[in-house]
């Protein structure tokens, strides 16, 4: 559910973005705006299924599926993008897949800072239970 | 076997006497570990087999299909899957933390993200493992986080 509301917050943002910048003119119904929203994030969410494996990934591993992560989302969601009018004209296609990579950096970034958050945490509780046995000790 | 119980008041101190024929037996030793609140794995090294107490253990690992016992600096190869390790530890400090791995929570000496999702946990010995997200829930859990 956390993942499904930070990716649904990452494509708003990014199309919120792009938008502003290329079209500020454009209209869109607000109920199907967001229903597009929403399927575009569950399409993020199912394309995670790519990180699926029975061993534990290695550090290259992981980046291989990074990057097939990437083109998968980039060939699933520009074509239909393009379909339900986010972008257009040819150039168009090239920003489009910049904000696609720009939102999975960013994805992994929110990722990386909510762990580093669960890190400090347990290293803070770590560090009490150390002084504990310390204590307890002496 | 005669087996005998018996309930004494709360001010008196516990105690428990094995009369038997052989000290040395397997049994006694069970009822010696059991007593004393320490829980062993055998682990072979050089072809000698020792008797690890959980608290020595810094993390158990399966590897194409063998299973390891990592101490401070030794690694021992113990026969146990790592359900029967994951097992033998419920309710010490050992956490399952990935896919092929137990880990001592004791041991680590601080934890930190990385790039790719998960944690590496840094032991009191300088080694490094991985935490894997799924299981950090455990280890916090564990600490009372």
């Amino acid at each position: 559910m956390r993942r499904y509301v930070t990716i649904y917050g990452i494509i708003m943002l990014c199309t919120f973005f792009m938008c502003l910048l290329f079209n500020p003119a454009s209209e869109l119904p607000v109920v199907t705006y967001f229903g597009r929203i929403m399927v575009f994030t569950l399409i993020a969410l199912l394309s995670l299924a790519v990180y699926y494996s029975k061993e534990e990934l290695t550090v290259k591993a992981w980046w291989v599926r990074t990057v097939l992560h990437l083109l998968l989302l980039e060939a699933v969601l520009l074509p239909l993008a393009h379909c339900w009018g986010f972008w257009q004209r040819g150039t168009d296609i090239l920003i489009y897949a910049g904000f696609i990579l720009l939102a999975e950096a960013l994805w992994h970034l929110v990722e990386y800072s909510l762990n580093a958050k669960t890190a400090a945490q347990i290293n803070e509780r770590i560090r009490k239970n150390r002084l504990e046995r310390k204590t307890g000790k002496e | 076997m005669k087996v005998t119980v018996e309930q004494i008041d709360r001010q008196r101190e516990e105690e428990l006497i094995v009369r038997c024929h052989d000290p040395g037996e397997a049994w006694v030793e069970s009822v010696r570990e059991a007593a004393s609140g320490q829980r062993t794995v055998c682990g072979w090294r050089e072809d000698t087999l020792r008797r690890l107490k959980l608290s020595e253990v810094f993390y158990f690992e399966v590897v194409d299909d063998r299973s390891f016992v990592y101490t401070q600096a030794e690694i021992y190869e113990a026969k146990e899957k790592l359900y029967e390790f994951e097992r033998l530890c419920a309710g010490s400090a050992l956490f399952r933390c990935s896919k092929s791995m137990v880990l001592n929570a004791e041991k680590i000496d601080y934890i930190r993200p990385s790039l790719s999702g998960r944690f590496e946990a840094v032991l009191s010995n300088g080694e490094k493992v991985v935490v894997s997200r799924k299981y950090v829930a455990d280890l916090k859990r564990m600490l009372g986080v």
